[in-house]
């Protein structure tokens, strides 16, 4: 394509499409670049190559059908999805969950946490030529998943969370194993850091590479690392505290650029607080029960079933129709490890939600994507888009 | 850099009485009664823009986050009387805690909703996904495409009369040349020659390729 610059220079654009199948871009993203030489001049981005129709599809089922749709989300950090569905519904019908759910729900959202920043980093790192990282981090995060396949079977996609509690309490030695696992993602974290935090090459890739200011940050409503990266230290976690958070100790982490050096780091120290918070919710996780004692919600017990009619009755509402939230329009949201996670649920009052509208907090990021990118060179796109944690589930949905 | 500083408290801002009563003086907005949790007003379409100009730029509310852009269809919500489709604004301030939802209601014979995409750039592509699933038009949006389904799909799929199990046969990629060439013209550039512009696969191509999956199915 030939074109007049503005300062008049007559200029031989390439067109080229990076994606939607791209090694770098670790899922289907497609971005329309034109290219002179190395420079990118102008970039378009498009996406819905992974589009399931989730809102449609969680309109045909009860609201613990949906659950399992909720890990295909970001499936980096499936529990943080599940928990973040089930307290948009608990919300809804006004509970308050037991003191044990609330204290394992932190410690399976911060573990959560950290393998989703893990993969983001490492793989953003792979993307630069830094293979060895990807070893340190994967190595740790496979180890988390040893302990996400004994608490409920499955390793990728939980649905550990049920509305009103959780699939079933902790095995008998999971505190264990979840301090053994910090000690080792502490170590890991260590080498990570001491690779890249002064690694000549690294910074040279990233600092000011894909640089995004507070002002737009807020303006493309970005939350989350990505918008802590551009200086803005605002964390639902401790603004809007849910699940006890403000009787935590933990620093929000910010960057001040808001390049990708700064959205890695933040990335990376975020781990570290997350890991002093797995720690402190260990030491809160006190026995007792899981699941709420409303009716409604929880299944009643066993032996209730077999001698009480009522509880039998119960159950098998419970089992064939679900949960009932009373009619309305409720919004609820956590902070993911991307950002604010938020369902918009509309209940008619019956059994099968109405709509339920989710607000990805990726989308935001993606939709900046094109503006981060003009001016730099192809190479950087990598480093960039590593850094803003595209995860095509959620995006798409 | 990474800093470290002490981290100055969050503004409560006002509470969502407080908000509600401020607004609905201001701009008689009514309260949602549907929201039995949260704060959402009802405002009109044609002072939508006016609104939301104040809630960013009055420094008492500073919502400068528009969250979402969440469409509604009420066509098969039980006892419903009034408009068809529905639109909530999803805000939230960087300063203040408190949060807000405006909700717009749009008739099934009157889908045109002002675009407030110059206010918030986000909105730019929340618009083009309520328009991509529930076909609510936004005016002067600057490219009004779908976002989440191929652009040959036809219908609304939100929409609660679109069939869930409906299938569409969808072949041709979005060119995006028109995007591209948009927004290099924005940053000045002016084109002179168009070079080859690969040509969508003719309809007998296309049927040919898709043929071929089956029989490989």
């Amino acid at each position: 394509m030939k074109v007049k610059a503005p300062n008049g220079e007559i200029v031989d654009l390439l067109t080229v499409n990076l994606g939607p199948s791209h090694p770098a871009t670790h899922g289907t993203l497609r971005l329309f670049t034109a290219l002179d030489g190395e420079n990118v001049v102008g970039a378009v981005c498009e996406m819905g190559f992974l589009h399931r129709g989730f809102e449609k599809m969680v309109e045909q089922g009860t609201y613990s059908q949906v659950l399992p749709y909720t890990d295909r989300l970001n499936y980096c950090s499936a529990m943080i999805n599940n928990i973040a569905f089930c307290k948009a519904v608990e919300k809804m019908f006004a509970i308050q969950i037991t003191e044990r759910c609330m204290v394992l729900r932190v410690v399976l959202m911060e573990l959560s946490r950290i393998i989703d920043h893990m993969v983001c980093v490492c793989t953003n790192l792979v993307d630069l030529g830094a293979l060895t990282n990807f070893w340190y981090f994967f190595n740790t995060r496979e180890l988390v998943y040893k302990i996400w396949e004994k608490l409920c079977g499955a390793r990728l996609t939980n649905t550990v969370t049920r509305i009103g509690g959780m699939y079933r309490d902790t095995y008998p030695g999971f505190e264990g194993d979840v301090a053994d696992v910090l000690v080792k993602i502490e170590k890991a974290i260590a080498e990570v850091r001491g690779l890249i935090e002064r690694n000549k090459i690294f910074i040279q890739r990233t600092k000011d590479i894909g640089a995004v200011s507070a002002a737009d940050a807020i303006s493309f409503g970005w939350t989350g690392p990505c918008l802590r990266a551009s200086g803005v230290d605002r964390d639902i976690r401790k603004d809007d505290p849910y699940y006890g958070y403000e009787t935590y100790q933990f620093d929000t982490v910010i960057g001040t650029t808001g390049d990708t050096f700064d959205r890695i780091m933040v990335r990376l120290y975020e781990m570290i607080e997350s890991v002093g918070l797995v720690r402190q919710a260990l030491g809160k996780l006190k026995p007792g029960p899981v699941n709420s004692a409303d009716a409604r919600l929880s299944l009643p017990s066993r032996d209730q079933v077999y001698h009480d009619m009522e509880a039998l009755i119960n159950s098998f509402k419970l089992v064939y129709e679900g949960v009932r939230p009373p009619a309305g329009e409720c919004y609820d949201y956590v902070e993911a490890a991307n950002g604010e996670l938020g369902f918009q649920i509309t209940s008619d009052g019956g059994t099968n939600p109405y709509r339920i509208k989710v607000r990805p907090p990726c989308l935001t990021q993606w939709a900046a994507f094109g503006d981060m990118l003009e001016g730099h060179m192809v190479a950087d796109l990598a480093s960039a888009l590593g850094s803003i944690n595209i995860i095509a589930g959620e995006l798409d949905r | 850099m990474i800093a470290t500083h002490e981290r100055p408290p969050m503004q409560p801002g006002l509470g969502k009485d407080q908000l509600a009563t401020l607004l609905s003086e201001r701009f008689a907005l009514a309260r949602d009664p549907r929201d039995l949790w949260d704060l959402t007003l009802v405002v009109t379409v044609a002072r939508l823009r006016e609104v939301v100009t104040a809630l960013r730029d009055d420094p008492a509310l500073h919502f400068d986050q528009l969250l979402d852009i969440s469409g509604l269809d009420y066509l098969a919500y039980p006892n419903h009387r009034g408009p068809r489709f529905a639109a909530i604004y999803n805000f939230k301030s960087t300063v203040f805690r408190h949060r807000l939802k405006l909700k717009i209601e749009i008739e099934e014979d009157a889908l045109d909703v002002p675009s407030l995409h110059d206010l918030y750039k986000i909105a730019n592509w929340q618009e083009r996904e309520a328009f991509d699933q529930l076909g609510i038009i936004f005016t002067g949006h600057p490219n009004l495409k779908r976002l989440l389904n191929h652009h040959e799909f036809v219908g609304h799929p939100l929409r609660k009369d679109y069939p869930c199990q409906k299938r569409q046969k969808l072949s041709i990629n979005d060119p995006l040349i028109d995007q591209l060439e948009a927004r290099l013209v924005a940053k000045g550039y002016t084109i002179i020659d168009r070079g080859v512009v690969t040509q969508p696969l003719k309809a007998s191509q296309s049927e040919k390729a898709s043929q071929l999956q089956g029989a490989a199915k």
